[in-house]
């Protein structure tokens, strides 16, 4: 499966890709929602991990704009479950995502992300 | 039906190794593998339940994903991604956990262990279970280690490795050669030893039931290889081994258990970071 909140965490990693090497861009996806369990402790744990402009623009890309541009100072319920929606409930099932700095293409294929390279892709 | 190991010698180059006598064994016996292992270990149980919520970790080598639901006692207080190399492993372990309704899904990722597909230092924790012990030289091994301890927070990342030893449970079936190589490439003072375990697959149909048996690589640990191991990644990123110092700026991991559990090897590393 790849959610935002596993996306929102990886970076490419082909030989000779280390900058500017994230988000990885959507491409040509099919979108699933699922619902899931609610869990504010969890959200704001994983808080301040996020890089959010990376999460914004790519759930904008997506077809999803219930976030705020700016992360809100003020964390409260109503925040949270657009968070918990955005990160945990719209599922990526095809499509690729391309690196912004290689153009290297990871595909995913029934909710996988492939991330592996080739051999002479490798660092 | 024969459970006996027999010696492996690696030769050419370790990936190409790797791709036919591990990689290629778990594709053809996904789903019979995954059938056989449910029952999470309890040293790894622990370290999983022990975790704050909020905490988001890296399942390296998941397999059938049978750890990616734990703690069960707070489903979703905590998100393991679980990684393999196995297409069709991974798709039971996206259903890890599921009742039979496909309502559960895991987040899982394909790539190789030895991949860094992640922004660096991100996960709090990581558990590598049952996974290094398939890579086929010590340098791949130590690689792996250095792959774990950059993926998780300098500050307060936690670590679980968990590999086959050499010392074998009395309730095991296996039976170890008193004369399998030992490894031709290792550092360590006491050295492991290079393996073949067969898994026997019956194919049922109409009109015959076939066996065929797949011999997975396994390079078996010696008694304090492991930690000996991480030991050496660590220092090699320039990480200080040892209890946290109140030196400036300095970082570093501690091993906080070494043991033994029914047939393998386990560490448990914490990292830190002294005040700048
Ligand atoms: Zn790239």
């Amino acid at each position: 499966m790849v959610r935002l909140i596993t996306h929102n965490l990886l970076a490419c990693h082909a030989k000779g890709c280390n900058a500017n090497n994230f988000p990885l861009q959507f491409k040509d996806v099919e979108i699933e929602i699922r619902e899931a369990e609610f869990n504010p402790d969890f959200l704001r744990g994983f808080l301040p991990k996020i890089e959010w402009k990376a999460l914004v623009d790519s759930a904008r890309q997506i077809g999803d704009t219930s976030l705020p541009a700016e992360q809100p100072e003020m964390v409260d319920d109503d925040f949270l479950k657009s968070l918990h929606h955005v990160l945990l409930e719209l599922h990526i099932e095809e499509g690729s995502m391309t690196c912004p700095n290689c153009s290297h293409v990871y595909p995913i294929s029934n909710g996988i992300p492939n991330m592996l390279l080739a051999e002479h892709e490798i660092a | 039906m024969p459970r006996d190991v027999v010696s492996a010698v690696i030769e050419g180059d370790p990936q190409a190794y790797e791709n036919e006598h591990v990689h290629g064994v778990y594709e053809q016996i996904a789903s019979h593998f995954s059938m056989t292992r449910y029952k999470p270990w309890p040293v790894i149980a622990k370290f999983l339940a022990d975790l704050p919520d909020g905490w988001v970790g890296l399942d390296s080598g998941t397999g059938n994903g049978k750890y990616l639901p734990l703690p069960l006692d707070r489903p979703g207080a905590v998100w393991t991604i679980g990684l393999d190399r196995s297409q069709n492993l991974l798709s039971i372990a996206r259903h890890a956990g599921d009742a039979g309704d496909g309502k559960v899904i895991r987040e899982v990722v394909r790539d190789d262990v030895l991949g860094k597909s992640w922004r660096p230092g991100i996960f709090d924790y990581s558990i590598s279970v049952a996974t290094i012990h398939h890579l086929a030289t010590a340098e791949r091994r130590k690689s792996a280690i250095k792959r774990l301890l950059l993926h998780v927070s300098p500050e307060h990342g936690r670590i679980l490795i968990y590999v086959w030893a050499i010392e074998q449970d009395s309730l095991s079936k296996r039976d170890i050669p008193h004369d399998a190589g030992s490894s031709q490439d290792s550092n360590s003072s006491e050295k492991g030893k290079d393996i073949f375990v067969p898994w026997v697959l019956s194919q049922s149909s109409e009109a015959s039931k076939e066996q065929a048996t797949f011999h997975r690589y396994y390079h078996m640990f010696a008694k304090g290889e492991l930690s000996e191991l991480v030991s050496m990644a660590a220092t090699e990123l320039g990480l200080h081994v040892g209890p946290p110092l109140a030196t400036e700026g300095r970082k570093g991991i501690e091993i906080v258990q070494d043991g033994w559990e029914r047939s393998n090897y386990y560490v448990e590393i914490r990292c830190w970071q002294s005040k700048s």
